[in-house]
């Protein structure tokens, strides 16, 4: 009996176990109509904590990185000289010229400073933000301040090493925010022994919101990525674990799904054998597959007793939704992936892929970092042009309501608490 | 002289030395470009060449400290990551780029250095 046959439970439809999801179809309308997506931006964006970096691209006291978010603005996130955090708007308060940018004003930036200095007129400010010399001040008139000069600074919290802002003065703490199981379940693993680091970016021509889909079921895999599986798509179809088999925690507004994978290789004995053209050698001889490298490292400790909470058969990750754009992959093959998908318009975003490994011991371990990292970014490649194709078609309104399975309840739900979330917001700014 | 040294794989590996000027590359940003400036029975080729050769390869590179490793050794390295870089299509799509992903292209923010 195949692995697949093996892992299925035989329990029912998971979406009737969540009464306030509907079984109905669904409109998107959500998704491509320009008013609710600058709604969406006053009701979410700009109330909501947004993942910025992590707290390895603030090595050292003094060090800073900017990020743009079309829309939303520049934002220079710094760490001071008491090691304390700051976001900062990037603006400077005489004429509101951007302050922290090299060459290109669009470009993100990096880098160490003990202050930041205005390119337009000269004026500093520390890395807090606040404006600590304007020249020629003697010009100046009674009305300039003395003390509250300053880039503005935004919310900013650091959880598990993950680095959040959030631009509502009015929102609740970020870890009340990511609720108490989230938060311990996810900050048991030791993301700071992950420090092996590939980042990959993209625009996509899409709603932010049809990106993440694409990733909020196992429906699609047997025929979006079916080459890698089998060219036959009959054969490719029953690679692809059953429904039941995985596992669902729907915490609105975060979600958790937890996946089943091919079990571990048996230790390296012996000779792979002769050479051939076939990709399972090649996973053989590198030790490595899309569900991460087979010799998994035994000094980190990230099998903590909070992985897979629901105790799926052979379990291979653990999927961390974090509302609004953030997802947390946390491998049990000993590595962890971030995807994050930021809006720029209603029909295009920003989509980042962050992989994380150990720092490789050996030329193997390395090895097999590499081809999970093309694993990884040779399947992401065909999902996003995958979103591409539908977003085109959606566009166009010649079908308004769409039917969701079983198999794509969570997004279901993604769209669900998105629209709940702008329809609170306006039912709160009309009082 | 310096250009033999330059070019130079570790000894036993010698027989890989006319592969090294493509595909000795530094970043997987190059490689990837490379990837796409080749046709299939040149990935082929190459595949096939290192191939007999890799599990041979690895082993070796395992006895060395992968923090320290000298310009043969680095060079040994990469032609091992261009293998991989080359795997799926030699492997599975028969083609260069990926099928079906016409439009999607990932920039690198970030690498290792090695």
């Amino acid at each position: 009996m195949a692995i697949q046959e093996k892992l299925a439970t035989g329990r029912g439809k998971y979406t009737p176990g969540y009464p306030n999801l509907d079984t109905g179809p669904v409109d998107y309308e959500d998704s491509i109509s320009e008013e609710f997506f600058q709604a969406e931006r006053e009701a979410i964006f700009k109330r909501t904590w947004l993942k910025v970096g992590r707290m390895e691209q603030l090595p050292r006291n003094g060090t800073f990185f900017t990020r743009e978010f079309v829309g939303l603005g520049s934002i220079v996130i710094t760490r001071h000289t008491d090691g304390e955090v700051y976001a900062l708007h990037n603006i400077c308060a005489h004429r509101g010229n951007k302050v922290v940018w090299q060459e290109h004003p669009t470009n993100e930036t990096q880098g160490s400073a003990r202050q930041f200095a205005c390119k337009y007129h000269g004026w500093r400010y520390g890395l807090d933000g606040k404006c600590t010399y304007v020249t020629k001040r003697n010009e100046f008139f009674e009305s300039l301040p003395d003390d509250e000069l300053a880039m503005p600074q935004l919310r900013c919290e650091v959880f598990a090493g993950f680095i959040f802002v959030n631009f509502s003065q009015d929102a609740p703490p970020l870890r009340q925010f990511l609720g108490e199981k989230l938060a311990t379940e996810l900050e048991s693993w030791p993301f700071e022994k992950f420090t092996n680091h590939w980042s990959f970016r993209t625009k996509v021509k899409g709603n932010w919101k049809i990106g993440i889909d694409a990733l909020l079921e196992w429906y699609h895999p047997a025929y979006v990525h079916g080459r890698f599986l089998n060219t036959n798509v009959a054969e490719a179809e029953k690679l692809v674990p059953p429904m039941d088999s995985y596992h669902y925690d729907l915490f609105t507004p975060h979600m958790l799904t937890s996946v089943p994978g091919p079990p571990l290789l048996k230790k390296k004995e012996g000779s792979v054998g002769p050479a051939k053209r076939d990709m399972n050698w090649a996973y053989r001889l590198f030790r490595a597959g899309l569900f991460g490298p087979d010799d998994v490292r035994e000094d980190l400790g990230h099998l903590t007793p909070n992985r897979n909470p629901g105790n799926v058969q052979s379990w291979s990750n653990d999927q961390y939704w974090l509302f609004p754009n953030l997802s947390v992959q946390l491998w049990g093959r000993g590595y962890y992936i971030t995807y994050q998908y930021i809006p720029e318009t209603v029909g295009t975003h920003a989509y980042e892929v962050d992989i994380y490994f150990p720092e490789p011991k050996t030329a193997s371990e390395r090895l097999a970092q590499e081809l999970v990292v093309d694993s990884t970014i040779e399947f992401a490649m065909q999902d996003t042009n995958t979103v591409e194709a539908t977003w085109s078609q959606l566009n166009n309104r010649a079908l308004q309501t769409f039917h969701l399975s079983d198999m794509e309840l969570m997004i279901r739900q993604f769209h669900k608490v998105v629209r709940d979330a702008v329809a609170a917001h306006q039912a709160g700014s009309e009082k | 002289m310096t250009t033999t040294v330059d070019t130079s794989l570790p000894e036993r590996f010698r027989a890989l030395e006319p592969w090294v000027a493509d595909w000795d590359l530094a970043t997987r940003v190059e490689r990837y470009e490379k990837r796409l400036t080749k046709t299939i029975d040149e990935l082929q080729d190459f595949y096939d060449a290192i191939a007999p050769l890799a599990e041979e390869a690895i082993a070796y590179l395992d006895t060395r400290d992968v923090n320290a490793l000298s310009g043969e050794d680095t060079r040994l390295l990469r032609l091992l990551y261009s293998m991989i870089m080359v795997s799926y299509p030699v492997n599975i799509f028969k083609q260069p780029r990926i099928p079906d992903s016409g439009a999607a292209f990932f920039d690198t923010a970030v690498e290792p250095a090695l």
